[in-house]
C-alpha cells in the first residue's frame, strides 16, 4: 500500500515510516499540514495517517480540505488527545478511524491493514466464507464445514468482525471498538473470554483451531 | 424538645435568662424581707411612743391619768392602736383592747375584733404601781398587707421576668441555630463532595462572619492542594505515557525475530506489564477529565435497559468461567441523560468489582430501579461486602483494602465510578444488603 504519514513529529514519524515499511507499504512523510495538503491533492495514495496536531494546518483541516476536494481516500487519525470530546470531533472531520498517541506498533499496523481493504471498492457482502467457515449475515447462520454452529449474538458479531478481516490481525481495541461499541478499554477480559467461547464452539468435535491469538497483538482468523 | 436540650445555643440562651431571673428573685426576696423589718421596727416605734406617753402621765395624775389618757385615745378616733388597763387580777378595768391580759414585754397576741373576730396584733405590756398594767397593741393586718402587696409586685414581676426570658432565650436561640446551622449545611455539603460550596459571609464582620470567612479561605486552600495534587497526578500520568509506549513498541519489535520460545514469552510479559502501566495511566487521565465537568456537551439520552441488558449478556461468560452467577433485574425501566460508554465504564467496574470480590457460587445482580423518585442502576453481590467505616475510603483514589495489594487491580476502579456518576450529576451510593454489597447509581430526577 502506499500511505501517506503527515506527522512533525519526527521521532514518531521515523518510526511509523519504519514499521510499516518493514510490512512491505511505501510510506510518505510529510512534516506539515501544508506539505500534507500538497501530497494529497496531488498524489495517489491507499491511505492517509494524519497526526491531528500539526503547525500550521491541522489534520482536520487538511482532512477536512481533502475530502471537500472530493478525495475519498480512508484516513487514519492520529492524536495525542485521548478525551472523548476529541474523538467526536476526529470522526466529525472526515476520519475513517482514529488512534490515540502514544500507540501500539501493533495496534496502528492492524488499523491500517483494515482500512487499506476498504479502499477497495466492496459490494455490500451478506455472505463471508473462508474455507472451512460460511457465514450468512441476513439469516445469522454460521456453518462449520457444512455443519450449523450456534451463537450468542455477541459470538456472531465478534466472528463476522473477524472474518471480514480474515487473514489479518485484528486488536482487541478493535474489537472493543466495532462489537461493544466501547471507545475506551474496560479494563475487563470481556475479548478474550467471548473469543474462547467462540472458539470452543467452533471447534466442537476436536476440529482444528481457525482463530489464532497473537500475544500483544490480537486476534486472525486464517484466510485459508 | 430534645433538640431544645441538645442545642448548647439554647442551653446558654437558657441558662443566661434563668440566671437573670434568679437574680430578680433574689432582689425581690432582699426587698421584700427590707420592707418588712422596716415596717415592723415602725410599728413598734408607734407602739413605744404611745406607751410612753401614757405611763408619763402617771407621775403627773396616777393611774386616773392613765386611765383618762386611754380614754382619750381611744375616743380621739381611729387609731390605728389598741389599749387595755388591767387590774393586777387580771381584770380589763379600762381600754377598748379586748384580749386575756398578756406577760410584760414585747409580746404577739390575740384580741377579739368587735367586727372581724379573733385577730392578730403586735403588743407591749408594761408594768404599773398597785399591780396594774398597760398594753399597748398594734393590729397586725396593717404590716400584713403591705407584705402582701410586695410579695404580689415581685411574683408578677418575676413571672414577667420569667416569660421575657425565656422569649428572649428561644430567639436568642434560634439565632445562633440559624447562624450555625447555615455554616453546619455548608460544612455538610463540602464533607459530602462538593468542594465548590461556600459559607456565607454576612455584611456585619460580627464572629460568625469572621469564622465564616476564615473557613472559606480554608476550604480555598484545600481545593488549590486537591488542584495541585490531580494536575501533579495527570501530568505525571500523561508525560510517562509516551516514554513508556515507545519502551514498550521496542519490546514488541524484539519479539519478531525471537531466538526462541522462552525469549518471546519474556518479551510478551514485559508488554503486558507495560501495558498494566499504560492502563493505569488512562484510568488516572480519564478521571482527571471526567472531574474537569466539560463532557456534558455530548451528552445525550441513553436507555438504561439496553445498556445493562447488554453489559449483563457480555459478562455472563465471564461470571460463568469464575463460577458465579450473573443475572439481570429491571424493575422499572429508565433514560437517564448522559454518556453510553462512561456508564458502560462504571457498570464494568462495578461487575468486575463484584466478580473479584466475591467466593465462588455467589450471586450477582444488576438491574434498574427507581428509589424516591429517581432512577438508580445497581450491581449487588452475595460476596462479604465491605465494612461501613471503610465504605467512604474504597472510593478514593488508589485505596484497596487488602493491605497486601496481592490481587490484579490498582484501586482506582470505584473512583472512576464516583467520578462517572459525579459527571453524570448521579451520586454512587454503596450500601450492605447483609450478606454482599450493592453499588448504586442514584440519578437526578430531571433526567428522567
Amino acid at each position: 500500500m502506499r500511505i501517506l504519514i503527515a506527522e512533525d513529529d519526527k521521532e514518531t514519524a521515523g518510526f511509523v515510516e519504519r514499521g510499516l515499511g518493514e510490512l512491505g507499504h511505501n510510506v510518505v512523510v510529510a512534516r506539515d499540514g501544508e506539505d500534507a495538503l500538497h501530497l494529497g491533492l496531488t498524489e495517489q495514495f491507499d491511505l492517509l495517517v494524519l497526526d491531528r496536531m500539526m503547525p500550521g494546518l491541522d489534520g482536520l483541516s487538511v482532512l477536512k480540505r481533502l475530502r471537500t476536494a472530493d478525495i475519498t481516500t480512508p484516513a487514519l487519525m492520529l492524536t495525542a488527545l485521548g478525551r472523548i470530546e476529541d474523538r467526536v470531533a476526529g470522526l466529525d472531520a472526515g476520519a475513517d478511524d482514529y488512534l490515540v498517541k502514544p500507540f501500539a506498533f501493533s495496534e496502528l499496523a492492524a488499523r491500517v491493514h483494515a482500512l487499506g481493504r476498504r479502499s477497495a471498492p466492496q459490494a455490500v457482502a451478506t455472505r463471508l466464507n473462508t474455507p472451512s467457515l460460511e457465514m450468512d449475515l441476513l439469516a445469522r447462520e454460521v456453518r462449520r464445514d457444512g455443519a450449523l454452529v450456534l451463537l450468542q449474538p455477541k459470538e456472531f458479531r465478534l466472528l463476522e468482525e473477524l472474518m471480514r478481516h480474515a487473514g489479518e490481525f485484528v486488536t482487541r481495541t478493535m474489537l472493543l471498538e466495532r462489537v461493544w461499541d466501547f471507545h475506551f478499554d474496560p479494563q475487563t477480559k470481556i475479548v478474550e473470554t467471548h473469543i474462547s467461547r467462540l472458539r470452543t464452539k467452533l471447534n466442537e468435535g476436536g476440529l482444528p483451531d481457525l482463530i489464532e491469538t497473537e500475544r500483544g497483538v490480537g486476534y486472525r482468523i486464517r484466510a485459508a | 424538645m430534645k433538640t431544645l436540650v441538645n442545642s448548647a445555643a439554647y442551653r446558654i440562651a437558657f441558662a443566661s435568662s434563668l440566671a437573670f431571673a434568679l437574680a430578680t428573685l433574689l432582689i425581690g426576696i432582699a426587698v421584700f424581707y427590707a420592707a418588712h423589718v422596716a415596717f415592723a421596727r415602725q410599728m413598734d416605734a408607734n407602739i413605744e411612743q404611745a406607751s410612753s406617753a401614757i405611763t408619763a402621765e402617771l407621775y403627773d395624775e396616777g393611774m386616773r391619768g392613765v386611765m383618762d389618757a386611754v380614754r382619750g385615745r381611744e375616743s380621739g378616733g381611729p387609731d390605728a392602736l389598741g389599749y387595755a388597763v388591767f387590774a393586777s387580777t387580771g381584770k380589763r378595768v379600762a381600754g377598748a383592747l379586748d384580749t386575756p391580759m398578756p406577760p410584760l414585754g414585747w409580746h404577739d397576741i390575740v384580741f377579739r375584733d368587735p367586727r372581724e373576730g379573733p385577730d392578730r396584733a403586735r403588743a407591749r405590756t408594761v408594768g404599773l404601781p398597785g399591780g396594774y398594767r398597760l398594753t399597748v397593741a398594734a393590729d397586725k393586718e396593717s404590716l400584713e398587707q403591705i407584705d402582701a402587696t410586695i410579695l404580689t409586685i415581685f411574683g408578677i414581676a418575676f413571672i414577667v421576668v420569667l416569660c421575657i426570658g425565656v422569649a428572649g432565650a428561644l430567639i436568642l436561640g434560634a439565632y445562633l441555630r440559624r447562624r450555625l446551622a447555615r455554616i453546619e449545611t455548608t460544612a455538610g455539603a463540602i464533607a459530602g463532595g462538593d468542594l465548590s460550596r461556600r459559607m456565607i459571609v454576612g455584611p456585619h464582620d460580627d464572629e460568625f462572619d469572621r469564622v465564616a470567612a476564615s473557613l472559606n479561605a480554608m476550604l480555598d486552600r484545600i481545593v488549590g492542594l486537591i488542584a495541585n495534587l490531580r494536575q501533579v497526578t495527570s501530568d505525571l500520568a500523561h508525560d510517562l505515557r509516551t516514554p513508556l509506549m515507545r519502551l514498550r513498541n521496542r519490546l514488541e519489535a524484539l519479539h519478531e525475530p525471537a531466538p526462541d520460545d522462552q525469549w518471546a514469552v519474556r518479551i510478551d510479559d514485559a508488554v503486558d506489564n507495560a501495558d498494566d502501566v499504560l492502563r493505569l495511566f488512562d484510568a488516572i487521565l480519564r478521571i482527571s477529565e471526567l472531574e474537569e465537568g466539560s463532557l456534558r456537551r455530548n451528552f445525550g439520552p441513553v436507555d438504561l435497559e439496553t445498556l445493562v441488558t447488554d453489559i449483563a449478556e457480555s459478562h455472563e461468560p465471564l461470571a460463568e468461567d469464575a463460577g458465579k452467577r450473573l443475572s439481570v433485574r429491571i424493575d422499572a425501566p429508565a433514560r437517564v441523560e448522559g454518556d453510553r460508554e462512561l456508564l458502560a465504564q462504571a457498570l464494568i467496574n462495578l461487575i468486575e468489582n463484584a466478580l473479584r470480590h466475591t467466593p465462588e457460587g455467589s450471586a450477582i445482580v444488576i438491574g434498574i430501579g427507581h428509589e424516591g423518585g429517581r432512577p438508580a442502576v445497581y450491581v449487588a453481590d452475595t460476596g462479604p461486602g465491605i465494612p461501613a467505616d471503610q465504605r467512604d475510603r474504597v472510593v478514593q483514589r488508589f485505596v484497596r483494602l487488602e493491605t497486601s495489594r496481592s490481587t490484579p487491580g490498582h484501586g482506582l476502579g470505584l473512583s472512576l465510578v464516583s467520578a462517572i456518576a459525579a459527571a453524570h450529576r448521579a451520586r454512587l451510593a454503596l450500601r450492605d444488603r447483609a450478606p454482599g454489597l450493592e453499588a448504586v447509581i442514584f440519578f437526578p430526577e430531571e433526567t428522567l
